[in-house]
């Protein structure tokens, strides 16, 4: 299930006190979902006791952070059958590896994004991913095109 | 790089990894295909006399026994071994005057028999690839029967004349019963047409050509058919669906593609069946004119020679059973009457129909274990290429078979 910035802002503080060095706490939630920031950041949230609740509920809702990939891409094998639609519709499989990926078959390129191991989707080099870094896109091409959702983000 | 014998696909770009002689790693291929080169050497078959485990030396004779002693015999199964055994299959079938039938009785044989007798135009997959642009899932799943065959042949990947990628380059149209996996990808650029009764969509597409307005999807069809013209090389695969659908009525389907093709180039391909099925069609396709249920005896094909039928009138005396597992498949009644007659079973793995056979003969797993050709199911030839070699495999069996009529 996708986390938006706003659940993670109900469940702050919401006093602004830019201890974390942001100048709201709007603006924090979303850097905690981007990874930019990491919840501990929030001192008061830790230290006064009357945000325990708060605190405890926060933290199981950010849970799925720690299996997510830099990108926020979620990967549920379970669900993926290994038809490989978004491994060729990967516009960076389509542009680096034309005669591999691009045309229909399994990666010729040396780290591809994603890759089909063992009749189900791994993800290999997620630092190739339009989502990755500072100049990011938010692509969300494989996603669309994988009818068993078993690829999700954490933005939604 | 090796053949995944898992559907008609039969992707050639699978990859295995290998530790200590057992592979290890699959690459490339879908969960089914993987599962074929994973799962080598769970449930595989051994040899057996009335469920006695015996010498294979044992079970072959005795299986020789049982094919030189019957009269009635039928041979079937055969849709996922190689061209090869299938040839020698056929050969035995013809020397013992033999009944001989595969799974496309109740898959999709008519819709080959339909390219074969070139009732429709058909092409290829690589064609495809390079060409369609409209591109028709008429009832079946691709998702779930041929995993790749969207990513690999049709819809997702650039081929040389179709360059930009699904979203601009290709336009899909998805016809089935209910919203399936594959029905979800009909997004933009798409259509899905919820069938209730596949006549009255083709007499749709029938009306819209003639000028019409249809009765059903009064703006779906006609944007369909115009977005035909666009393209120039469209392509239907018709699958189980379609033909439950239609019942065997398929005049009226074939009117339509013949008219949607004075206006544009519209070819038909057949979608699901095992790897091998239009190998086994073809090949009696060029020997007897027909592709299933023929006797050799009486020279002909019927649809009381079908495998379930000839159990049904108790025609036969002794079944040999080749890389399929009727008992599992078919209803009870017929189960019933299969562990009344002599079976012979040919597998690599064990099967329920291996359960109540007189004789099991086990075999190797075509790609895996051993090479050969298969055809796809858009006709083209590809050779295998195994990981290891089994010195007994279904061409073997089926010569030693041979030797004794």
């Amino acid at each position: 299930m996708p986390i938006t910035p706003m659940e993670v802002y109900k469940l702050l503080p919401k006093t602004n006190c830019k201890k974390c060095g942001e100048q709201t706490c709007m603006a924090f939630a979303f850097k905690v979902i981007n990874r930019e920031k990491q919840i501990e950041e929030c001192t008061p949230l830790f230290e006064e006791g009357k945000y325990a609740k708060q605190k405890e509920k926060l933290l199981e809702l950010l849970e799925p952070l720690k299996e997510a990939t830099e990108t926020g891409l979620i990967v549920d094998e379970e669900k993926c059958t290994g038809c490989a639609n978004c491994i060729v519709v990967c516009p960076v499989h389509a542009s680096e590896d034309p005669h591999g990926s691009g045309s229909g078959y399994g990666p010729k390129m040396e780290d591809p994004i994603y890759r089909l191991e063992d009749g189900v989707l791994k993800i290999i080099n997620v630092k190739k991913c339009r989502r990755y870094g500072k100049n990011r896109i938010l692509c969300v091409a494989c996603r669309e095109n994988c009818p068993s959702d078993a690829i999700s983000f954490l933005e939604g | 790089m090796h053949v995944c014998t898992g559907c008609s696909c039969l992707c050639d770009d699978v990859e295995v990894e290998l530790e200590d002689g057992v592979i290890s790693r699959v690459y490339n291929a879908c969960r089914r295909g993987a599962g074929i080169f994973l799962n080598l050497n769970s449930s595989r078959a051994s040899p057996s006399i009335d469920g006695e485990q015996v010498e294979l030396e044992r079970a072959l004779e005795k299986a020789q026994e049982l094919i030189q002693g019957s009269e009635n015999l039928v041979i079937y199964g055969l849709d996922t071994t190689t061209l090869e055994a299938q040839k020698l299959a056929i050969e035995l079938a013809e020397k013992k005057e033999a009944f001989i039938d595969d799974n496309s009785t109740f898959c999709l044989g008519d819709f080959v028999e339909m390219i074969l007798k070139k009732e429709v135009p058909s092409t290829t997959l690589e064609e495809v690839k390079d060409n369609a642009y409209v591109i028709f899932y008429w009832g079946t799943d691709p998702y779930h029967s041929l995993s790749r065959h969207l990513s690999k042949y049709t819809y997702y990947p650039r081929g040389a004349n179709r360059q930009r990628g699904y979203e601009e380059d290709r336009f899909l149209v998805v016809v089935d019963v209910r919203k399936t996996h594959t029905a979800k990808l009909a997004k933009k650029n798409a259509r899905f047409l919820k069938a209730g009764n596949d006549e009255e969509i083709i007499r749709g597409f029938i009306d819209a050509l003639e000028g019409r307005s249809p009765k059903i999807f009064q703006k779906d069809i006609p944007r369909i058919l115009k977005e035909m013209e666009k393209g120039k090389f469209n392509v239907i695969f018709g699958g189980l669906g379609l033909k439950y659908g239609l019942n065997g009525n398929y005049d009226l389907f074939k009117e339509m593609i013949e008219r949607m093709n004075e206006k544009s180039e519209v070819y038909f391909l057949p979608a699901g069946c095992h790897p091998n099925m239009r190998g086994f069609n073809e090949l009696l396709f060029e020997k007897t004119g027909h592709v299933n249920r023929y006797s050799f005896r009486e020279k002909r094909s019927s649809d009381d020679f079908a495998f379930h039928r000839l159990l049904e009138s108790d025609s036969v005396d002794t079944a040999l059973i080749v890389g399929s597992d009727p008992l599992n498949s078919l209803p009870l009644e017929y189960a019933k009457k299969l562990a009344e007659t002599n079976t012979i079973v040919v597998d690599p793995r064990e099967t329920f129909t291996g359960r109540i056979a007189k004789v099991v003969l086990p075999s190797a797993i075509s790609g895996v274990e051993s090479g050969g050709t298969m055809v796809g199911a858009d006709g083209t030839r590809i050779e295998l290429k195994q990981v290891f070699e089994k010195e007994i495999n279904d061409e073997y069996i089926l010569k030693k078979l041979l030797e004794v009529v």
